[in-house]
Protein backbone atom coordinates (compact mmCIF):
# COMPACT_ATOMS: atom_id res chain seq x y z
CA UNK A 1 0.00 0.00 0.00
CA UNK A 2 1.97 3.55 -0.93
CA UNK A 3 2.12 5.72 1.77
CA UNK A 4 -0.66 8.58 1.70
CA UNK A 5 1.35 11.40 2.31
CA UNK A 6 4.73 12.98 0.13
CA UNK A 7 6.93 15.56 1.50
CA UNK A 8 5.48 18.98 1.64
CA UNK A 9 1.82 17.76 2.59
CA UNK A 10 -0.10 19.89 5.35
CA UNK A 11 -1.12 16.97 8.01
CA UNK A 12 -3.58 17.27 10.86
CA UNK A 13 -2.09 15.28 13.95
CA UNK A 14 -5.36 12.96 15.10
CA UNK A 15 -7.32 14.78 18.60
CA UNK A 16 -7.94 10.92 20.03
CA UNK A 17 -6.26 10.12 23.22
CA UNK A 18 -6.19 6.86 23.69
CA UNK A 19 -6.43 4.69 26.82
CA UNK A 20 -2.79 2.63 25.29
CA UNK A 21 0.19 3.21 24.26
CA UNK A 22 1.11 5.49 21.86
CA UNK A 23 3.77 7.90 20.26
CA UNK A 24 1.97 10.72 19.58
CA UNK A 25 2.75 13.13 22.35
CA UNK A 26 0.25 15.46 23.97
CA UNK A 27 1.16 18.50 23.01
CA UNK A 28 0.67 17.79 18.90
CA UNK A 29 -2.37 16.63 19.00
CA UNK A 30 -5.01 18.24 16.86
CA UNK A 31 -1.92 20.44 15.30
CA UNK A 32 -0.94 21.13 12.00
CA UNK A 33 2.50 20.23 10.00
CA UNK A 34 4.37 19.68 7.30
CA UNK A 35 5.41 16.47 6.00
CA UNK A 36 9.94 16.54 5.83
CA UNK A 37 10.36 13.06 6.03
CA UNK A 38 9.80 9.81 4.75
CA UNK A 39 11.34 7.70 7.08
CA UNK A 40 10.62 3.83 5.96
CA UNK A 41 7.76 1.83 7.46
CA UNK A 42 7.14 0.55 10.93
CA UNK A 43 4.57 -1.53 12.87
CA UNK A 44 2.29 0.72 14.98
CA UNK A 45 3.47 0.58 18.70
CA UNK A 46 -0.11 0.82 19.93
CA UNK A 47 -0.63 -2.41 18.46
CA UNK A 48 2.80 -4.03 19.28
CA UNK A 49 2.51 -2.71 22.92
CA UNK A 50 -0.68 -4.70 23.22
CA UNK A 51 0.90 -7.57 21.24
CA UNK A 52 -1.58 -7.08 18.57
CA UNK A 53 -0.45 -8.19 14.96
CA UNK A 54 1.02 -4.85 13.14
CA UNK A 55 1.91 -4.14 9.73
CA UNK A 56 4.10 -1.90 9.04
CA UNK A 57 3.20 1.29 8.06
CA UNK A 58 4.74 4.41 7.00
CA UNK A 59 6.49 6.86 9.41
CA UNK A 60 6.83 10.46 8.92
CA UNK A 61 8.70 13.31 9.89
CA UNK A 62 6.56 16.46 10.56
CA UNK A 63 7.41 19.62 11.31
CA UNK A 64 5.38 22.10 13.30
CA UNK A 65 5.88 25.80 14.23
CA UNK A 66 6.05 25.88 18.03
CA UNK A 67 3.12 28.68 17.67
CA UNK A 68 0.71 26.47 15.92
CA UNK A 69 2.00 23.81 19.36
CA UNK A 70 2.02 25.81 22.14
CA UNK A 71 0.49 29.54 21.09
CA UNK A 72 4.39 30.99 21.29
CA UNK A 73 8.01 30.30 20.41
CA UNK A 74 9.97 31.21 17.22
CA UNK A 75 11.36 27.41 16.73
CA UNK A 76 10.20 24.44 14.96
CA UNK A 77 9.58 21.08 16.59
CA UNK A 78 9.40 17.58 14.70
CA UNK A 79 8.27 14.43 15.27
CA UNK A 80 8.50 11.29 13.89
CA UNK A 81 4.69 9.95 13.71
CA UNK A 82 3.19 7.12 12.29
CA UNK A 83 0.45 7.20 9.47
CA UNK A 84 -2.20 6.48 11.42
CA UNK A 85 -1.76 9.79 14.12
CA UNK A 86 -2.26 11.81 10.86
CA UNK A 87 -4.79 13.17 8.58
CA UNK A 88 -4.78 15.30 5.36
CA UNK A 89 -5.12 18.82 6.72
CA UNK A 90 -5.79 20.30 2.97
CA UNK A 91 -8.93 18.30 3.28
CA UNK A 92 -10.47 19.69 6.31
CA UNK A 93 -9.30 23.42 4.68
CA UNK A 94 -11.91 23.47 2.53
CA UNK A 95 -14.20 22.38 5.66
CA UNK A 96 -13.51 25.33 6.74
CA UNK A 97 -16.82 27.98 8.06
CA UNK A 98 -17.92 24.25 8.66
CA UNK A 99 -15.84 23.24 11.12
CA UNK A 100 -13.95 24.55 14.19
CA UNK A 101 -10.30 24.38 13.73
CA UNK B 1 -5.40 8.76 28.47
CA UNK B 2 -2.25 10.64 28.37
CA UNK B 3 0.47 9.37 30.57
CA UNK B 4 2.91 10.24 33.13
CA UNK B 5 6.00 10.07 30.75
CA UNK B 6 4.19 12.54 28.20
CA UNK B 7 5.61 15.13 29.49
CA UNK B 8 6.59 17.68 26.35
CA UNK B 9 5.33 20.94 27.27
CA UNK B 10 4.35 20.59 30.86
CA UNK B 11 5.41 23.30 33.42
CA UNK B 12 6.52 22.57 37.00
CA UNK B 13 9.67 21.12 36.52
CA UNK B 14 13.02 22.40 38.00
CA UNK B 15 15.73 23.89 35.31
CA UNK B 16 17.76 20.82 33.66
CA UNK B 17 20.62 19.47 36.33
CA UNK B 18 23.95 18.22 34.98
CA UNK B 19 26.85 15.72 36.73
CA UNK B 20 29.84 16.69 35.09
CA UNK B 21 31.43 13.68 33.62
CA UNK B 22 28.76 11.13 34.38
CA UNK B 23 29.83 7.40 34.06
CA UNK B 24 28.04 5.12 31.71
CA UNK B 25 25.85 3.55 34.19
CA UNK B 26 26.09 4.39 38.04
CA UNK B 27 26.06 1.18 39.38
CA UNK B 28 26.26 -2.43 38.49
CA UNK B 29 22.89 -2.88 38.86
CA UNK B 30 21.89 -0.48 36.56
CA UNK B 31 24.43 -1.49 33.88
CA UNK B 32 22.86 -5.28 34.50
CA UNK B 33 19.35 -3.65 34.58
CA UNK B 34 19.97 -2.42 31.35
CA UNK B 35 21.83 -5.86 30.33
CA UNK B 36 18.90 -7.95 30.86
CA UNK B 37 16.03 -5.94 29.15
CA UNK B 38 17.61 -6.28 26.09
CA UNK B 39 18.18 -9.82 26.75
CA UNK B 40 14.70 -10.59 27.36
CA UNK B 41 13.65 -8.73 24.32
CA UNK B 42 16.05 -10.65 22.63
CA UNK B 43 14.86 -13.27 23.78
CA UNK B 44 10.87 -12.66 22.63
CA UNK B 45 9.76 -12.55 26.86
CA UNK B 46 8.23 -8.77 25.75
CA UNK B 47 9.03 -6.46 22.73
CA UNK B 48 10.25 -3.46 23.10
CA UNK B 49 6.78 -1.20 22.72
CA UNK B 50 5.41 -3.75 26.02
CA UNK B 51 8.16 -2.64 27.95
CA UNK B 52 7.57 0.90 27.58
CA UNK B 53 4.12 0.49 27.54
CA UNK B 54 5.16 -1.23 31.36
CA UNK B 55 7.00 1.93 31.96
CA UNK B 56 4.37 4.60 31.32
CA UNK B 57 1.63 1.91 33.36
CA UNK B 58 3.96 2.76 36.58
CA UNK B 59 1.36 4.99 38.63
CA UNK B 60 2.73 8.65 38.43
CA UNK B 61 3.82 9.56 41.93
CA UNK B 62 5.69 6.34 42.10
CA UNK B 63 7.18 6.78 38.56
CA UNK B 64 8.14 10.36 39.00
CA UNK B 65 9.71 9.51 41.98
CA UNK B 66 11.70 6.44 41.05
CA UNK B 67 15.40 7.03 39.02
CA UNK B 68 15.75 6.09 35.31
CA UNK B 69 16.81 2.76 36.01
CA UNK B 70 14.46 2.02 38.87
CA UNK B 71 11.90 2.98 36.28
CA UNK B 72 13.10 0.11 33.91
CA UNK B 73 13.65 -2.35 37.00
CA UNK B 74 9.70 -2.29 37.62
CA UNK B 75 8.86 -2.47 34.41
CA UNK B 76 10.74 -6.12 33.78
CA UNK B 77 8.83 -7.22 36.73
CA UNK B 78 5.77 -5.85 36.05
CA UNK B 79 6.00 -7.74 32.64
CA UNK B 80 7.49 -10.46 34.07
CA UNK B 81 4.70 -11.06 37.12
CA UNK B 82 1.93 -10.60 33.82
CA UNK B 83 3.61 -13.34 32.36
CA UNK B 84 3.87 -15.66 35.16
CA UNK B 85 7.25 -15.67 34.85
CA UNK B 86 8.85 -14.24 37.91
CA UNK B 87 5.90 -13.14 40.87
CA UNK B 88 6.43 -10.05 43.57
CA UNK B 89 6.59 -12.87 45.93
CA UNK B 90 9.69 -14.32 44.55
CA UNK B 91 11.68 -11.08 44.56
CA UNK B 92 10.53 -9.95 48.18
CA UNK B 93 13.14 -10.07 50.88
CA UNK B 94 14.08 -13.05 52.93
CA UNK C 1 16.02 8.64 45.00
CA UNK C 2 14.04 6.09 47.01
CA UNK C 3 16.78 3.28 46.89
CA UNK C 4 18.60 6.23 49.45
CA UNK C 5 15.60 5.19 51.86
CA UNK C 6 16.15 1.38 51.69
CA UNK C 7 18.38 -1.20 53.30
CA UNK C 8 20.73 -3.10 52.02
CA UNK C 9 18.74 -6.10 51.26
CA UNK C 10 15.77 -4.26 49.90
CA UNK C 11 17.10 -1.76 47.56
CA UNK C 12 17.17 -2.07 43.42
CA UNK C 13 20.39 -3.51 43.89
CA UNK C 14 19.18 -6.42 46.49
CA UNK C 15 15.93 -6.45 43.96
CA UNK C 16 18.43 -6.85 40.72
CA UNK C 17 20.27 -10.01 42.44
CA UNK C 18 17.25 -11.63 43.11
CA UNK C 19 15.41 -11.19 39.76
CA UNK C 20 18.84 -12.02 38.06
CA UNK C 21 19.50 -15.20 40.30
CA UNK C 22 15.86 -16.55 39.45
CA UNK C 23 16.11 -15.33 35.68
CA UNK C 24 19.35 -17.80 35.46
CA UNK C 25 16.99 -20.29 37.50
CA UNK C 26 14.23 -20.57 34.75
CA UNK C 27 17.33 -20.37 32.09
CA UNK C 28 16.19 -17.09 30.55
CA UNK C 29 19.33 -15.21 31.29
CA UNK C 30 23.17 -16.25 31.57
CA UNK C 31 25.08 -13.98 33.67
CA UNK C 32 28.40 -14.48 31.98
CA UNK C 33 26.95 -13.70 28.73
CA UNK C 34 25.52 -10.84 29.96
CA UNK C 35 28.53 -9.38 31.12
CA UNK C 36 30.10 -10.26 28.14
CA UNK C 37 27.60 -8.13 26.34
CA UNK C 38 27.64 -5.05 28.42
CA UNK C 39 31.90 -5.18 27.99
CA UNK C 40 31.16 -5.13 24.23
CA UNK C 41 28.79 -2.62 23.92
CA UNK C 42 30.43 -0.49 26.00
CA UNK C 43 33.53 -1.10 24.35
CA UNK C 44 32.07 -0.02 20.77
CA UNK C 45 29.45 2.83 21.32
CA UNK C 46 30.78 5.86 22.70
CA UNK C 47 30.99 10.39 21.72
CA UNK C 48 34.06 9.67 20.47
CA UNK C 49 32.13 7.76 17.43
CA UNK C 50 30.13 10.81 16.62
CA UNK C 51 32.79 12.91 17.08
CA UNK C 52 34.79 11.04 14.20
CA UNK C 53 31.98 11.49 12.05
CA UNK C 54 32.05 14.84 13.02
CA UNK C 55 35.91 15.45 11.95
CA UNK C 56 35.50 13.70 8.85
CA UNK C 57 32.42 15.73 7.69
CA UNK C 58 34.07 18.88 8.67
CA UNK C 59 36.98 17.48 6.63
CA UNK C 60 35.50 16.09 3.70
CA UNK C 61 32.57 17.61 1.97
CA UNK C 62 31.25 14.29 -0.30
CA UNK C 63 31.33 12.51 3.69
CA UNK C 64 29.72 15.48 4.55
CA UNK C 65 26.60 15.02 2.09
CA UNK C 66 26.78 11.40 2.07
CA UNK C 67 26.34 11.57 6.35
CA UNK C 68 23.18 13.25 5.68
CA UNK C 69 21.79 11.80 2.66
CA UNK C 70 21.89 8.40 4.31
CA UNK C 71 23.87 8.42 7.49
CA UNK C 72 23.92 4.08 8.11
CA UNK C 73 25.11 3.86 4.83
CA UNK C 74 27.81 6.24 5.58
CA UNK C 75 29.02 5.20 8.88
CA UNK C 76 30.41 1.77 7.53
CA UNK C 77 33.10 4.67 5.93
CA UNK C 78 34.43 4.64 9.30
CA UNK C 79 34.09 1.71 10.42
CA UNK C 80 31.37 2.20 12.10
CA UNK C 81 27.47 1.42 12.75
CA UNK C 82 23.97 1.25 13.98
CA UNK C 83 23.77 -2.38 14.57
CA UNK C 84 24.74 -4.78 17.30
CA UNK C 85 21.87 -3.86 19.53
CA UNK C 86 18.31 -5.27 19.06
CA UNK C 87 17.55 -4.13 15.31
CA UNK C 88 19.46 -1.55 13.38
CA UNK C 89 17.91 1.71 13.65
CA UNK C 90 17.98 4.64 10.83
CA UNK C 91 20.52 7.51 11.63
CA UNK C 92 20.08 11.20 10.89
CA UNK C 93 22.01 13.43 11.34
CA UNK C 94 21.30 17.25 11.06
CA UNK C 95 23.55 19.90 10.47
CA UNK C 96 23.75 22.80 12.44
CA UNK C 97 24.74 26.22 10.27
CA UNK C 98 25.22 29.90 10.23
CA UNK C 99 21.23 30.33 10.47
CA UNK C 100 19.96 27.06 12.03
CA UNK C 101 20.66 25.25 15.18
CA UNK C 102 19.42 21.64 15.86
CA UNK C 103 18.42 20.01 19.30
CA UNK C 104 17.26 16.26 19.51
CA UNK C 105 15.35 14.90 22.84
CA UNK C 106 12.83 12.12 23.11
CA UNK C 107 10.04 13.41 25.05
CA UNK C 108 8.23 10.09 25.64
CA UNK C 109 11.15 8.70 27.06
CA UNK C 110 14.88 8.58 25.94
CA UNK C 111 15.64 7.59 22.81
CA UNK C 112 18.69 8.03 21.69
CA UNK C 113 21.51 6.67 19.25
CA UNK C 114 22.82 4.41 21.78
CA UNK C 115 24.69 1.87 18.86
CA UNK C 116 27.02 4.74 18.35
CA UNK C 117 27.18 6.66 20.94
CA UNK C 118 26.50 4.62 24.08
CA UNK C 119 24.50 5.63 27.30
CA UNK C 120 23.30 9.30 26.94
CA UNK C 121 23.61 11.50 30.04
CA UNK C 122 20.71 11.44 32.97
CA UNK C 123 19.73 14.61 31.86
CA UNK C 124 18.97 14.28 28.88
CA UNK C 125 16.43 11.59 29.95
CA UNK C 126 14.98 13.78 32.93
CA UNK C 127 11.63 15.99 33.05
CA UNK C 128 13.18 18.84 33.38
CA UNK C 129 14.78 18.49 30.36
CA UNK C 130 12.46 16.36 27.80
CA UNK C 131 9.35 18.83 29.30
CA UNK C 132 11.01 22.29 28.50
CA UNK C 133 13.25 22.07 25.41
CA UNK C 134 10.67 21.50 23.11
CA UNK C 135 8.74 24.64 24.81
CA UNK C 136 11.72 26.91 25.23
CA UNK C 137 14.92 25.67 23.58
CA UNK C 138 16.81 28.64 24.37
CA UNK C 139 16.25 29.12 27.85
CA UNK C 140 17.65 25.24 27.87
CA UNK C 141 20.51 25.95 25.79
CA UNK C 142 21.00 28.98 28.60
CA UNK C 143 20.99 26.58 31.14
CA UNK C 144 23.73 25.07 29.35
CA UNK C 145 25.47 28.11 29.48
CA UNK C 146 25.06 28.07 25.90
CA UNK C 147 23.80 31.64 24.65
CA UNK C 148 22.23 31.04 21.03
CA UNK C 149 22.00 34.04 18.45
CA UNK C 150 19.32 35.67 18.56
CA UNK C 151 18.87 35.79 15.18
CA UNK C 152 19.43 31.81 14.72
CA UNK C 153 16.50 29.52 14.13
CA UNK C 154 15.89 26.52 16.49
CA UNK C 155 15.09 23.08 14.95
CA UNK C 156 14.15 20.68 17.94
CA UNK C 157 13.73 16.62 17.18
CA UNK C 158 11.16 14.48 19.22
CA UNK C 159 12.91 11.13 18.40
CA UNK C 160 9.24 9.68 18.55
CA UNK C 161 9.78 6.60 16.47
CA UNK C 162 12.37 4.24 15.01
CA UNK C 163 14.71 6.85 14.00
CA UNK C 164 17.30 8.21 15.93
CA UNK C 165 19.11 12.00 15.70
CA UNK C 166 23.05 13.43 15.87
CA UNK C 167 23.80 16.56 15.21
CA UNK C 168 26.26 17.84 12.93
CA UNK C 169 27.94 20.56 14.64
CA UNK C 170 29.87 23.97 12.74
CA UNK C 171 33.52 23.60 12.60
CA UNK C 172 34.90 26.04 15.25
CA UNK C 173 37.05 29.48 13.66
CA UNK C 174 40.13 29.50 13.97
CA UNK C 175 40.41 25.31 13.23
CA UNK C 176 42.26 25.48 9.78
CA UNK C 177 45.40 23.33 9.94
CA UNK C 178 44.09 20.31 12.49
CA UNK C 179 44.05 17.03 11.58
CA UNK C 180 41.15 14.52 11.77
CA UNK C 181 41.87 13.71 15.73
CA UNK C 182 42.66 17.42 16.76
CA UNK C 183 38.99 17.95 15.44
CA UNK C 184 37.53 15.18 16.81
CA UNK C 185 38.88 16.01 20.02
CA UNK C 186 36.66 19.29 20.06
CA UNK C 187 33.86 17.98 19.98
CA UNK C 188 31.87 16.72 22.97
CA UNK C 189 28.44 14.68 23.32
CA UNK C 190 26.17 18.15 24.45
CA UNK C 191 27.27 19.40 20.76
CA UNK C 192 26.26 15.42 18.95
CA UNK C 193 22.85 16.53 21.10
CA UNK C 194 22.61 20.15 20.35
CA UNK C 195 23.07 22.03 23.78
CA UNK C 196 26.55 22.63 22.80
CA UNK C 197 28.21 24.46 20.08
CA UNK C 198 30.40 22.04 19.51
Amino acid sequence: MAELFRVGDRVRATRVDPPHHTRLPRYARGAVGTVTGLLGRHPLPDRSARGLAAEPEPVYAVSFAAGDLFGEGDHTVTIDLWESYLRPAAAESRAKGRSSE
Amino acid sequence: MARINDVGGMQGFPAVWQEQDEPPFHADWEAHVFAINSALIGRGVYNLDEFRDAVERIPAGEYLASSYYERWLRAITMLLAERGIVSEEDLADG
Amino acid sequence: MSADHAGPSQGPAARLRRLEGLLEQRGLIDAGQLDRALGAFLARASPANGARLVARAWLDDGFRQRLLADANAALPELGLSMGGGLQEQQLRVVQNTADSHNVIVCTLCSCYPLALLGPSPTWYKSEAYRSRVVRDPRSVLREFGFELDPRVAISVWDASAEARYMVLPRRPAGTDGLGEPELAALVTRNGLIGVAPV
